[in-house]
């Protein structure tokens, strides 16, 4: 599902990814590993085509991301991304943000996912009248809402409590049994007992 | 429609954007209204009642203008000419209100001004203006230390005039100490007026003779008046877009990281831009309809505004408000859209982490 070959990255004139490959294969739960500015949040945002890589090939899929013609496409019926912080849309209600997301023939999808994940009766509130750990499962929500092939997802529970943690932990780990690769970087290594593999980084490098 | 929708949940940026562009917008019409409005009272003031002026050779301001009456005589003889009048124009404190025009013509030019009560004047007395007359309840009012009568009250649709008062040329004489400030010719036949220019420049050498309408595009006042409205409007303009431009690009990079997410979600950047484009089309438009109105709805008060005696007038035209309309609607696209077009092409996480910054 994830084919990473030599990926290196450089912000300015600092190298803060060195040479990495690796593979990752369809219905798997990476871990990714490792201290503070080991650069996990860059691998993720590669990994998920949010950020061109300095240098390096990356196949998702079996597609060429660099040569990609339809990023957009791919983007919003192949992934899925949860993010340390919410990053919901501010103007629109919790069912609106889901829907933003959800392709057409998804959106009927909507109110079973926000059951699925208790939150249905939250659908017409604003991200500022919901608790942190509801609004981290709205992003679940989003990014569950296409069935997306890989779901990436940079410290999901970075601002949660340790309840509220295992509950994305084991929504992820639902979708994960359901067929969907599911990516994770995150200090937490309770996700240890989630993980099908685990990539640890140190500077940059795999350890 | 989430341009709306933004617009909604964000009021008082919205406000912000909608106010900036409206105070903007507003300058720009009340200033170069109000000078329109001078320039063109005073033309029409000159243009309605006659095809060519006389004035004295040299002397550039009506106001300091003398010219001598007697030539009425022969212009009036002239062939092609219908009717002739004279005019003092003056200045002058009258009772206690500090200076109001005064108008000194021949009987003959009385009838322009439309008596709402009373008689035309005698000697010794006066007519006043609608406007000015509401400041004075007496029979008789003091013009530079002498007693006028006042016969009776009119009404004209400039502003000028309905602010001043009426009065004999030869009492406007004795005030100004003056013949004429200018003589005003009509002719039936328009095609005979540069002839008869040429003929009433031979009867002297001490005037100067030109079509009201040559007359009006070179007089220096109005050059004056428009060069200097034209920069002030021009440079209010210019901060106003300023303005407007910022403004926007200000929100704009405060949403960069919005911008992210929909990436992320796949939202392509046509998505992106072309709800930008209507959420800033929205709001100038209507902050720029809101401008108009007000600005109409301030020009149309100006004239009953006691203060001013109705001598500050404006009109608004169609080619301004177009103009206004267009590099409002230009500034305000450019402010939003070229910021978000550098944007979307940003990668997307790099805008989600600076919205975070
Ligand atoms: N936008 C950026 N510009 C410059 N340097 C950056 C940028 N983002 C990250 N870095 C640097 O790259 C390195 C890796 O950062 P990264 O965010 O990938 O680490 P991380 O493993 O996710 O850390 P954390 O666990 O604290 O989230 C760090 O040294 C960081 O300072
Ligand atoms: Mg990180």
């Amino acid at each position: 599902m994830i084919q990473a070959s030599n990926i290196s990255h450089f912000y300015g004139s600092e190298q803060v990814l060195f040479n990495l490959s690796f593979e990752v294969k369809s219905g798997e739960f990476l871990f990714l590993s490792g201290e503070s500015g080991s650069g996990k949040s860059t691998l993720l945002s590669i990994l998920s085509t949010l950020l061109k890589p300095s240098s390096g090939e990356l196949l998702l899929d079996g597609k060429a991301v660099e040569s990609m013609k339809d990023m957009d496409y791919f983007r919003q019926s192949k992934i899925g991304f949860v993010f340390q912080f919410h990053y919901l849309i501010n103007y629109l209600s919790v069912y609106e943000n889901i829907a933003l997301a959800a392709m057409d023939d998804k959106k009927q999808n909507i109110n079973k996912i926000l059951d699925e994940l208790g939150i249905l009766e939250l659908s017409s509130r604003y991200p500022n009248e919901i608790s942190g750990g509801q609004r981290q499962r709205v992003a679940v929500a989003r990014a569950l809402v296409n069935e997306p092939k890989i779901i990436f997802a940079d410290e999901p529970t970075g601002s949660l409590d340790s309840k509220n943690s295992t509950i994305v932990y084991e929504l992820l780990q639902d979708a994960q049994k359901k067929g969907t690769t599911v990516v994770v970087a995150s200090h937490d290594m309770q996700i240890q007992n989630y993980a099908t593999k685990i990539i640890r980084l140190k500077d940059g490098q795999i350890l | 429609m989430i341009a709306f929708k933004a617009i909604c949940k964000n009021p008082f940026k919205s406000l912000l954007i909608f106010s900036s562009i409206t105070i903007a917008v507003m300058a720009i019409f009340l200033i170069s209204s109000v000078s329109q409005g001078v320039i063109g009272m005073y033309s029409k003031m000159i243009k309605t009642d006659g095809d060519i002026i006389i004035t004295q050779k040299g002397i550039s301001d009506t106001f300091f203008s003398n010219v001598d009456i007697s030539l009425m005589d022969k212009i009036d003889k002239l062939e092609h000419v219908s009717s002739s009048y004279a005019m003092i124009v003056g200045a002058s404190p009258i009772g206690h209100i500090p200076i109001a025009g005064i108008y000194g013509t021949t009987a003959n030019h009385f009838s322009h001004y439309k008596l709402s009560s009373g008689d035309y004047p005698k000697e010794g007395e006066v007519i006043l203006g609608e406007n000015l007359s509401k400041q004075f309840k007496t029979k008789s009012i003091n013009i530079a230390n002498k007693n006028f009568e006042i016969s009776g009250v009119y009404r004209s649709e400039i502003g000028f005039e309905e602010g001043g008062v009426v009065m004999n040329i030869t009492d406007a004489g004795r005030l100004f100490n003056r013949s004429a400030s200018f003589i005003l010719v009509s002719s039936s036949s328009p095609n005979e007026i540069d002839g008869i220019v040429q003929k009433i420049s031979n009867l002297e050498s001490e005037i100067e003779v030109k079509t009201t309408q040559n007359f009006i595009k070179e007089y220096n006042q109005f050059k004056i008046i428009e060069n200097s409205s034209f920069v002030i409007s021009f440079l209010a303009f210019a901060m106003g877009l300023m303005g407007i431009a910022s403004v926007m690009s200000m929100i704009v990079n405060s949403r960069k990281e919005e911008f992210g997410i929909m990436r992320a979600l796949g939202k392509s950047r046509f998505f992106i831009i072309k709800n930008l484009f209507f959420e800033t089309l929205a709001m100038s438009l209507s902050a720029y309809l809101f401008a108009l109105i007000l600005s109409l709805g301030i020009l149309a008060l100006l004239p009953h505004i006691e203060m001013l005696q109705g001598y500050v007038n404006g009109t608004l035209s169609l080619a301004t408000a177009l103009y206004v309309l267009v590099s409002t609607l230009f500034m305000a696209l450019l402010g939003s859209l070229f910021p978000a077009w550098i944007a979307s092409k940003t990668d997307p996480i790099l805008l989600i982490n600076q919205g975070c910054a």
